[in-house]
């Protein structure tokens, strides 16, 4: 038989299959372009150029916050050669276990992508991070013994102040939920993770650019991919001009050393908020950079004194006597009231100390006659409009609620410190959820006349009240960011909120307020500076888990103020003791840049306030 | 002496030629797809290129010995080696498994693996058993045995589990086609068994190549549009993938029915509408059989041929390595990038797993552009027609079956590895011969290689009916 056919077949069937396989590759590699396309986008590098962080100044152009260079020790595992681990271990004086689970951690923080991990061998990864300027000095003449590795400056936070940390916050790596929010982060970034930091994140951090690079066999840079044309340009962060004053704000927290509460000032003209303090604090460097908020953090978390807690704007008091100042401006703008209605000190229905009578508004202010705002606030609540009294109070409530709201109570105030709380201004919803509808009358809640009971009030919202008082019934909600770049702060610091009490009912509240510090029987003396008339209010808040907490709130001078303020100290007991007088040295110092009673200041830098801590 | 001169006379240097440009080129090329670094020695044995340098001195020193000895020794020894590469195959299913697979003797750079030899041994066999006296491919008994020869070794294959070599195995069906192997006497009596059924010859048997062709086709339409549906014309019956391809054949068998009828001889009727029939319905039993096997498949399995076919895109996922491999071949344009310029299939970067093993054609590919690609598909195929041509001159069948082999195995290694990193086959991981990276591999095909050159010399020695 002959075959001779099935020989040309098979050679036939070679022949066609290489002119099948040369015409592809000719398509593939000559005509078309896609895959020259996808294999640039294959090997394209993305380098991200982070910019600078903005920087911090004070209101009076002090630098607070600046980035200082710090250095991140890198590796390539395809360029480590014989890696000695012990020696790295001891170079980087870390434990021998350290190296191998660090080198997992980093694989694992890739992830993987369909069982596969992202991790490659080629890329560089950050071994640690954050090293200082000593470190890197001891670690990088060590470094050519290993292969691989080598380090590179970044940047990172520098707090010229050990001040202001709760206003200032920190920054930190991203975290996963970070990255998942917001897809411009990638693992390594940092992001503001509290105070200011947080707040203006993407003022602060600006944008980040991005350069294509086309890279060779070698990993070396070659080229700039698509000529650069998809390349973005790194926009650096803005920088903040705050409108604390550092100085004083390192008074402040020099004064409530070793003392719980907090210290808030604002400038009335503006909402600008001079000084907010929290004490205790700490010193924002403490948590700069992995390794300092990884031993610090927890620490300053489990302190039973609570110093990661931003007071100023979350802890919400009782206000205690400062409240019987709106009382005074609602009934009197409610008519209920005149600016010489008297009340007779009835202590059988709350307490009250030895005072002089209370025959008018200003007099009842400056001896802060508990009496004489029981009777006011009835006034307001019970307005005789319904049959029932019941009904009576529930419709006196709105009107005194609504006028509370004006007030920035009872809400959150917009302002820029992070992480705000509304306090509370209850309402008739709030007290029928406890005593049923038509449950409830004026003796039933009667101690928020006082500023007791269930009005709850953070000392941001003090302050504030100090301010308003200072303007004459209107306010700009407080803030810490004078101006973004040169942009000015935020439009919406620059609306004016009026509240609903008219100006002319203030008189006689600021009247009673200047008799607090100035006149004998004024429950505020200690308060008084020499040559600034200082308008105050002491206020003592009743605490049931232990001693009386201490406020006073003031503003000054009393035409054309400057300052108003919120001191707030807690276990201090009666209000003129210790606030007043820490008021007084904070509106010295910012008004006139010293203080002149000496004996005074030694006092409160002396003394120590601090509730005894139950060891667990 | 007298050998040695022989050899020198005899010996074919243009296949010796090609043979020495294709590992050297492959070995330049190993030095580009494995080193980040350009300075290291290439005789530097820590290093794939230097491996790979020492792995050819080896594969030097075995093809001189082969060279040398008498070709008696060699055709005596066949069923030793046969035997001794089922034992090691046997062995090798209890070494612990690399990737699933147990393939491997010795471990790291130095492994062996036995299917790549049983490649030789069966080709030796094979000729052998062909070039026995009274031997024909025609009888039913002959056509079993050498078929054991292939099934044997190929069925321990598929234990390990290495479906590409036991895909490799598929190439001795050609060398039997070109021998004149016709299945026709097994089919014609299994056909027969029935009572009543009376047939002569069939036209499959001596034509299963280009059959196998037809059904390779039809079953590459049937996984085409096995997920697609039409509703049939004038009916609201919905058709889905395998029963359009049915219908088809149903309309053309009743088209042919209608032409026979019409034309035919009255006495061939019967016979050309029964042919119809049964092919129809083979075919279509053929189709169903497709939709099933591959409905049996594992999901990986699956999802490779569904991505040769143009089924599915994932090209980070499924679709990652021929995907890289297709964008490093297709970026090398006309000239290339350039040696050790590869930016896909680069060592440093990775972009392409296994690039110096069974992608090493990307990156001769991306370096070398067009020009070296479409070069090496040239050389290539001028290599295997001159081993047919080889073939075609022997005088006796040992040598004539045993290059056939060689073309043919040759050629399922460079058609599969090239296809698949030009996305005309699915990824089936086996070797480019004398470029990819891999002692085993090259040792494998140098010692084949040998074996021919050695036969072909003594062509005049041995006789045609040796």
């Amino acid at each position: 038989m002959n075959f001779d056919g099935r020989k040309v077949f098979i050679i036939i069937f070679i022949v066609a299959t290489s002119i099948i396989y040369s015409l592809k590759l000719f398509h593939m590699q000559v005509l078309d372009d896609t895959w020259t396309e996808n294999a640039a986008f294959i090997s394209e590098t993305r380098r991200e150029i982070i910019p600078p962080r903005g920087v911090m100044f004070d209101r009076n152009g002090i630098k607070v916050v600046s980035n200082s260079p710090y250095y991140d020790l890198r590796f390539v595992e395809k360029k480590i050669v014989d890696l000695d681990t012990s020696a790295l271990a001891k170079l980087l004086q870390v434990d021998d276990t350290f190296i191998r689970y660090r080198f997992n951690e980093i694989v694992r923080q890739q992830g993987t992508y369909k069982g596969k991990t992202n991790y490659q061998k080629a890329r560089e990864y950050t071994f640690l991070q954050g090293l200082s300027k000593e470190e890197i000095a001891r670690i990088a003449p060590e470094l050519y013994k290993f292969p691989g590795f080598y380090e590179v400056a970044t940047s990172m936070r520098q707090y010229p102040y050990p001040n202001a940390a709760n206003i200032l916050g920190y920054i930190a790596e991203v975290d996963s939920s970070n990255m998942a929010n917001d897809k411009y982060y990638k693992r390594g970034d940092y992001i503001g993770k509290s105070g200011l930091e947080r707040f203006y994140e993407t003022e602060l951090r600006g944008n980040k650019g991005i350069k294509y690079l086309l890279r060779n066999a070698a990993n070396n840079t070659i080229q700039a991919f698509d000529e650069g044309r998809m390349d973005t340009l790194a926009v650096q962060g803005k920088n903040l001009t705050l409108s604390i004053d550092i100085e004083l704000q390192a008074y402040g927290e020099q004064l409530m050393q070793n003392k719980l509460g907090c210290i808030v000032a604002i400038e009335p003209a503006t909402g600008e908020l001079l000084a907010v303090v929290s004490s205790p604090s700490y010193d924002p460097n403490l948590l700069v950079g992995r390794q300092n908020i990884s031993a610090n953090y927890p620490k300053l978390l489990l302190d039973p004194h609570f110093p990661l807690f931003p007071r100023p704007t979350q802890a919400e008091y009782p206000p205690g006597s400062i409240f019987k100042l709106i009382q005074a401006l609602i009934a009197l703008q409610e008519g209920v009231i005149t600016e010489n209605t008297g009340f007779p000190c009835t202590s059988s229905i709350v307490g009250c100390h030895n005072h002089a009578p209370a025959n008018n508004v200003s007099r009842a202010v400056q001896v802060s006659c508990n009496p004489y705002f029981y009777y006011t606030t009835k006034k307001i609540i019970e307005q005789g409009k319904k049959k029932s009294i019941f009904e009576d109070a529930a419709y006196g409530l709105e009107i005194w609620e609504r006028y509370m709201h004006s007030f920035g109570l009872g809400l959150k105030l917009e302002t820029d410190l992070y992480g705000i709380r509304p306090g509370l201004i209850p309402n008739p919803a709030f007290y029928d959820r406890w005593y049923g509808k038509n449950g409830w009358a004026f003796k039933t809640i009667r101690s928020i006349a006082i500023g007791q009971g269930e009005v709850k009030l953070t000392p941001l919202q003090m302050a504030n009240v100090a301010a308003i008082i200072a303007n004459r019934g209107w306010f700009y909600t407080p803030h810490t960011v004078k101006s973004i770049g040169d942009d000015g702060p935020k439009p919406e610091y620059l609306v004016k909120n009026k509240t609903l009490v008219d100006s002319v009912h203030f008189l006689p509240v600021i009247e009673g307020m200047r008799k607090v510090t100035e006149e004998a029987g004024g429950t505020g003396r200690n308060a008084k500076v020499l040559g600034i008339t200082v308008c105050g209010k002491t206020g003592t808040v009743e605490n049931p888990q232990g001693k009386d907490h201490s406020v006073f709130i003031a503003f000054a001078p009393m035409d054309n103020p400057k300052i108003a303020i919120a001191v707030f100290t807690e276990n201090a007991g009666f209000g003129g003791t210790w606030s007043a007088p820490i008021t007084s040295l904070m509106i010295e110092y910012y008004l006139n840049r010293e203080v002149t009673d000496k004996a005074k200041e030694q006092r409160i830098l002396d003394a120590i306030i601090l509730p005894s801590i139950k060891k667990p | 002496m007298r050998k040695d001169q022989s050899i020198k006379q005899k010996a074919d240097w243009v296949l010796i030629g090609l043979y020495f440009i294709m590992v050297i080129f492959g070995i330049v090329n190993i030095h580009s797809a494995s080193n980040a670094s350009f300075d290291i020695s290439i005789f530097d044995i820590s290093h794939n290129t230097g491996k790979q340098i020492m792995w050819l001195g080896i594969s030097l020193f075995v093809g001189l010995i082969i060279l040398v000895v008498d070709i008696k020794i060699l055709q005596g020894s066949v069923y030793p080696i046969y035997l001794i590469v089922l034992v090691l195959l046997v062995g090798v299913l209890f070494m612990p498994p690399i990737n699933g697979q147990r393939s491997w003797f010795g471990a790291g750079g130095f492994g062996i693996q036995p299917a790549e030899f049983a490649k030789i041994s069966t080709a030796l066999l094979l000729a052998h058993f062909l070039s026995s006296v009274n031997i024909r491919l025609q009888t039913i008994k002959d056509v079993v045995v050498a078929n054991m020869i292939i099934a044997i070794p190929g069925a321990l294959i598929m234990l390990q589990p290495d479906a590409g070599t036991l895909v490799v195995f598929t190439a001795f069906l050609f060398v039997m086609y070109r021998e004149g192997i016709t299945y026709d006497p097994i089919i014609v009596k299994i056909i027969n068994s029935y009572p009543g059924v009376r047939i002569k010859q069939t036209w499959i048997g001596s034509n299963f190549i280009p059959i196998l062709l037809i059904v390779i086709v039809l079953s590459l339409v049937t996984l085409s549009i096995r997920e697609s549906e039409i509703i049939l014309p004038f009916t609201m019956i919905p058709l889905g993938g395998k029963y359009i391809i049915i219908t088809v054949l149903v309309v053309i068998f009743l088209l042919f029915y209608l032409v026979v009828q019409r034309i035919a001889q009255k006495r061939d009727k019967a016979k050309l509408v029964a042919l119809g029939a049964v092919s129809a319905l083979l075919l279509s039993l053929l189709v169903l059989g497709v939709d099933f096997a591959f409905e049996n498949l594992k999901q990986h399995q699956k999802d490779r041929i569904e991505l040769a076919l143009g089924l599915l895109e994932d090209p980070h996922g499924k679709d990652y390595n021929r995907y890289r491999a297709m964008s490093a071949v297709g970026s090398g344009g006309l000239n290339g990038k350039g040696y050790h310029n590869a930016t896909v299939a680069s060592p440093v970067l990775n972009h392409v797993p296994e690039q110096e093993t069974d992608f090493i054609f990307c990156t001769l590919s991306e370096e070398w552009g067009f020009l070296g690609s479409a070069g090496l598909v040239f050389i290539f195929t001028v290599f295997l027609l001159r081993i047919i041509a080889i073939a075609e001159r022997q005088k006796n069948v040992f040598s004539r079956v045993y290059a056939y082999s060689v073309a043919m195995v040759l050629f399922y290694h460079f058609a599969i590895n090239i296809g698949m990193n030009i996305g005309l086959a699915p990824v089936i991981g086996i070797p480019l011969p004398f470029f990819s990276y891999g002692g085993s591999s090259l040792l494998s095909f140098s010692i084949m290689f040998f074996i021919l050159l050695k036969l072909d010399s003594e062509r005049v020695n041995m006789l045609a009916s040796d």
